[in-house]
């Protein structure tokens, strides 16, 4: 995997960026050669500088519309991208993700919001460099998995039962994207999963 | 085995075997997957990505089949949910688009026990009446199986009978899983992976082309895709028939699989990728918007897939099963979407005749910016 990233990086001219990254002397010029660079080389190369800096945990940080949790405060190393002022398109969100990494500041926090983007495209920025998600989960189609075991359950435990599910579903969709999950709430990483998947405990109904 | 080793065999040009193909759906670099099947669709269709102007209609969705993944059946006529379209009412779908008439109709079925064979003959010979020019990409191998166990024909006599009354090629559905592991279990009562691919191959001698498709993401395995994927290749190396292969997502709501969790975007980039790696004497590779979202797709442009479907017009097999996509694209944005993928987008027929080339869009696909994109559906695209 490794020579096969390197042909990619080199083939797309970044090799001079990655070990620009390692040297911390990315310049102007590199910066300009990521945003015409391919896509996936760039992603390839984002990924890896991910791997070395920060590993292989994604932090999540969910919320339920319940405005006492917060989701997540950034701290300074934090990107958070999509930006608010920005709408962009599913390649536009990965490259943007792919060039904080590569160029952001060492071991930053490159995290994703759903809210904005939606679950898919945040579980494929995993693979661009990022190594945060946060955002809102509003309802059964907040998150693209089956909530099947919501049903004949009552009122009042309902929802407490709902946050227990789309967390283990959020902590699926990491895993089915080959990374660790570690939940953060109220901005404390209180909460560390190893369940296993949903899909490995699912019957066919 | 290593993903070093399967690279090599790809650089060397050497077709993968099943363990190969185990190896890319397991392995965790999804970028690099789509990296090797990204080359492998460049050097076959270099920038161009193809997308059509179809028009999908359910006539009926009345079913004697009882598959397990399927939100869109209804048991039997009168049940609630259940329609069946007089042939007016289905014309009628064409004759409200004259103005703006598909190139393509595209049309898939319940089982229907109580319609004669001749409402599907009238049918399509009512279609061609309207629009003799019009493509007719109908009827799934599993309809055209029902259609011979039920009315006395053979596969041959039942695509002779129905091409004579217009139609010109077949879907790709029906498919599912070929595996008899996993099809005993989710779709036990319909067409079986053999039958399947005689009903492909029997189209492809009385000179129609066809699609394939997969249900991927429910009980299967990496080794059942895969052993779906040679069984494919098998048919195409024999009769050469396929056009295109569709993987298919599955979806949870409202059916026999509710518990289980939808695939994510990664396993539907990977699928597409390790299709195109594979499946190395078929042509082309859909990203099926429909199933995977417009934004998953466009993705999907750059992990192996050339071809994005159509405009679609009204899709309710996967809206039935929660689909959140939505129910049709117009040219512009499909258009749009296949140049922000910094690619060509080619309208094509249905046999990927050309019928328009647009332009590459000049600039990188970070660089272009689409005004107003939640105010208007005509979509343009600016520097």
């Amino acid at each position: 995997m490794s020579r096969l990233v390197d042909r990619a990086i080199d083939a797309a001219g970044l090799s001079g960026v990655a070990a620009a990254r390692r040297a911390g002397t990315i310049t102007a010029a590199d910066m300009a050669r990521l945003r015409d660079a391919d896509l996936l080389a760039l992603g390839a190369l984002a990924d890896r500088v991910r791997r070395d800096e920060v590993g292989e945990e994604v932090r999540i940080y969910p919320s339920f519309q319940d405005d006492s949790q917060s989701s997540g405060q950034a701290h300074s190393a934090t990107i958070v991208l999509p930006s608010a002022d920005h709408e962009l398109t599913g390649l536009e969100l990965l490259r943007e993700v792919a060039i904080a990494r590569v160029t952001g500041p060492y071991a930053a926090a490159v995290r994703v919001d759903w809210t904005s983007c939606g679950l898919e495209l945040a579980q494929v920025s995993l693979g661009f460099g990022a190594n945060e998600l946060a955002g809102q989960i509003t309802s059964k189609r907040g998150l693209p998995l089956a909530d099947g075991e919501l049903i004949g359950v009552g009122k009042r435990s309902r929802w407490e039962l709902a946050q227990t599910q789309k967390k283990r579903e959020l902590a699926a969709l990491v895993r089915r994207a080959g990374r660790e999950p570690v939940f953060a709430e109220r901005n404390e990483f209180a909460v560390t999963t190893n369940e296993s998947t949903p899909r490995q405990e699912a019957e066919v109904g | 085995m290593t993903l070093d080793v399967v690279v090599e065999k790809i650089r060397a040009g050497q077709r993968l075997e099943a363990d190969d193909a185990v190896v890319l759906f397991r392995h965790p670099d999804v970028v690099a997957i789509g990296q090797l099947a990204n080359d492998a669709c460049e050097r076959r269709h270099g920038d161009r990505v193809y997308f059509n102007r179809n028009m999908r209609i359910e006539v009926t969705n009345v079913c004697v089949a009882s598959c397990l993944f399927c939100s869109f059946a209804k048991l039997e006529e009168g049940a609630p949910g259940a329609h069946t379209m007089s042939l007016r009412q289905a014309w009628a779908e064409l004759e409200s688009r004259i103005h703006d008439p598909p190139s393509e109709i595209h049309i898939v079925n319940g089982l229907h026990p109580g319609l004669p064979f001749s409402y599907y003959e009238e049918l399509l010979s009512g279609f061609k009446r309207i629009k003799p020019d019009v493509h007719m990409k109908c009827f799934t191998a599993v309809e055209i199986h029902f259609f011979a166990t039920h009315y006395g024909m053979t596969y041959r006599e039942v695509l002779q009978r129905l091409q004579r009354a217009g139609l010109d090629s077949l879907p790709g559905g029906g498919a599912e899983i070929f595996h008899p592991e996993v099809r005993a279990r989710i779709a036990h009562d319909k067409a079986t992976a053999d039958e399947w691919l005689e009903v492909h191959r029997v189209a492809h001698s009385l000179g129609m082309r066809t699609n394939a498709t997969i249900l991927y993401g429910h009980i299967e395995t990496f080794e059942h895709r895969v052993d779906h994927l040679l069984r494919l290749r098998a048919l195409q190396d024999e009769t050469g028939g396929l056009q295109a292969f569709i993987p298919l997502a599955f979806h949870p709501d409202g059916n026999g699989m509710r518990n289980l969790p939808a695939p994510t975007a990664i396993d539907g980039l990977r699928t597409i990728a390790v299709a195109r790696l594979v499946l190395d004497n078929v042509p082309h590779i859909k990203a099926y918007w429909v199933s995977m979202t417009p934004e998953v797709a466009q993705i999907a442009l750059r992990f192996g897939a050339n071809d994005l479907d159509g405009t679609i017009v009204h899709e309710t097999i996967y809206r039935a099963a929660g689909s959140r996509s939505p129910g049709a694209l117009t040219t512009a944005e499909l258009v749009r979407l296949i140049q922000e993928a910094g690619r060509i987008p080619v309208e094509r027929d249905t046999l990927y005749g050309v019928v328009r080339e647009y332009p590459r869009a000049i600039l990188p696909e970070a660089a272009l910016k689409v005004r107003d994109r939640k105010a208007t559906k005509h979509l343009e695209v600016v520097s």
